[in-house]
């Protein structure tokens, strides 16, 4: 089987796009140590309060999905995680703060940053059952879709599980052991046809809500977003709607969406 | 009421009245530090939590607030007793200020020992410094602060409404200041909205001797000795939100709490004033 991917991300509202502070990222990974048909994902929402978001998002994304002939990143088990997140920490606090300014170290040293996190693979592509298999710190959300119903959501979040402070991944090193504790492992089978969507928590929170009132319909229309700029306008009309139950957080949004399809796509829509 | 987020198009403003009459000379407890220095000390923290909560990349600040800090009492700058703004340096003088502004202007950044035994030095920014002397002119510090409140209000319509916390240790002393008390004076601060609710007036009484008997939002002044009950009462009452931010650091509160400490130590100040300025910016 293929994986057709695509990623949707738009910045806080009146923010320019260099502002957005989320991360994502996936590929087929080549790794002696694995299964040979692999591919992994990596969503991350930096939190806007921490202490440069984008650069601890960078440092994660880039270290979980190495550029090619770099060592794959950590195993999707608690144990490869714990390792990982150290690892980070360590590369953190080496690099140190960005300038010599006296109230950037002390946010680099107090706050820290942070980061939710979804990471997840898709293994057995060439096998007779394809799996997924992730693990998440925080509200950022993997929806798994099957003709336009939901087959399982990860975390399994519900619509009051959205706060202001959620886990992630720290770069303060007496947050590793509340880290690990608080990772979560899931997985799921996946079939020809299958949708896979990696939400931040606007998003997420927004199809939790959405899918309770007309599931059909939402995923139908997420299935069918085809361009970033009909993303875009779908993010500002639904940011605009008037009912603050259904109103989407003016929040930076990024939606990963992957199709698990038996053919190859027929057609290849190259976006600039 | 009180759910507008702080964006930079709809920034909020946060105001410190800071008492500087001369019993802020006093020791705090068992500090050693007088209660104008520890009141300087917290103020200072607060400034710095709102630039790390407004921090968009390293060495920026976003205009998610205008601050303002009015010491009241001895006039360090202008001399004499009265109300002025109690920052230094270049902001001196200046009663509003944008947290850029702010950023860039310490007056000084100071090293401090770090309390992790074996770190290096933390090196603190400062924006305002201790000062005591004179009476309490408590009436005039609200009135002048309301007159910069009242005109930030009318200019950002749509935004969270002014939060202004008074810092003091004594009573007031120019009741009557322009014709009204210190209950009219606060009346008509909180009298000044926006469109999502009322200006939010706290207050803080720092005791020098606090010991056990401090008393953090109260919802009620059953008890409280004078000048607790004259204070409850011009403290408005704190918003969900920040009723939840109070529940989430660990402070048992009441329906109907108010944003009032009395015989405050330096953590409960720095509690109130951690609570009553953080608002949601996650825009």
């Amino acid at each position: 089987m293929h994986i057709q991917m695509v990623t949707f991300s738009e910045p806080k509202a009146g923010y320019e796009a260099k502002e957005w502070q989320d991360g994502a990222c996936g590929g087929v990974i080549s790794d002696p140590r694995g299964p040979v048909s692999r591919a992994r994902f990596i969503v991350l929402d930096g939190a806007s309060t921490a202490y440069d978001p984008v650069r601890w998002v960078d440092q994660l994304v880039t270290s979980f999905i190495p550029a090619p002939g770099a060592p794959v990143g950590p195993r999707l088990e608690p144990a490869s995680m714990r390792a990982w997140f150290a690892q980070m920490q360590d590369r953190w606090a080496k690099a140190g703060p960005q300038s010599n300014d006296a109230i950037d170290e002390q946010m680099w040293r107090d706050v820290g940053s942070m980061a939710t996190l979804l990471a997840f693979e898709i293994v057995g592509l060439d096998g007779p059952e394809p799996y997924w298999q992730g693990v998440a710190l925080g509200d950022t959300v993997l929806f798994h879709v099957r003709d336009n119903r939901l087959v399982a959501s990860f975390p399994p979040l519900g619509p009051d599980d959205f706060g202001t402070n959620p886990d992630g991944v720290r770069t303060r090193k007496d947050s590793l052991d509340m880290m690990v504790e608080r990772l979560l492992v899931g997985g799921g089978v996946l079939a020809d046809g299958d949708l896979i969507f990696a939400a931040t928590d606007a998003m997420a929170h927004w199809l939790v809500r959405a899918i309770l009132r007309e599931e059909q319909k939402v995923w139908h229309t997420m299935a069918g977003l085809a361009h970033p700029d009909v993303f875009a306008r779908f993010v500002t009309d639904q940011r605009k709607e008037i009912d603050a139950a259904k109103r989407l957080k003016n929040d930076d949004v990024t939606l990963m969406r992957l199709r698990i399809t038996a053919d190859q796509p027929s057609f290849l829509l190259a976006c600039r | 009421m009180y759910e507008r987020e702080i964006s930079r198009t709809n920034p909020g403003c946060v105001v410190f009245l800071l008492d500087r009459s001369d019993s802020m000379k006093q020791q705090w407890g068992n500090s050693q530090e007088t209660l104008a220095q520890g009141a300087a000390r917290e103020l200072n923290n607060i400034l710095l939590e709102l630039l790390f909560t407004s921090q968009g990349e390293p060495g920026k600040a976003r205009h998610y607030f205008d601050v303002g800090v009015f010491g009241y009492g001895i006039r360090p700058m202008a001399g004499g007793e009265g109300v002025e703004s109690a920052f230094g340096g270049r902001l001196a003088g200046h009663a509003l200020v944008p947290l850029p502004e702010l950023r860039d202007n310490p007056i000084t950044v100071r090293e401090v020992a770090s309390p992790d035994a074996g770190a290096p030095p933390s090196r603190v920014p400062i924006w305002v410094e201790a000062a005591h002397g004179y009476k309490t002119p408590m009436c005039q510090a609200v009135a002048v602060a309301g007159a910069h409140v009242y005109q930030w209000a009318a200019s950002h319509p749509d935004s969270f409404p002014p939060i202004i916390i008074n810092i003091t240790d004594g009573l007031v002393t120019d009741n009557g200041y322009e014709g009204a008390n210190l209950d009219e004076w606060a009346q008509r601060l909180m009298n000044i909205q926006t469109s999502d609710g009322p200006s939010l007036l706290f207050n803080v009484f720092l005791s020098p001797t606090p010991m056990s008997n401090g008393v953090l939002f109260p919802n009620s002044d059953r008890g409280l000795p004078p000048p607790g009950p004259d204070l409850f009462r011009i403290s408005s009452p704190l918003p969900p939100m920040m009723l939840s931010n109070a529940i989430g650091v660990g402070n048992y509160v009441e329906q109907g709490a108010r944003g009032f400490a009395f015989n405050a130590d330096s953590k409960m100040l720095a509690r109130l004033l951690e609570v009553g300025t953080r608002v949601g910016v996650r825009d």
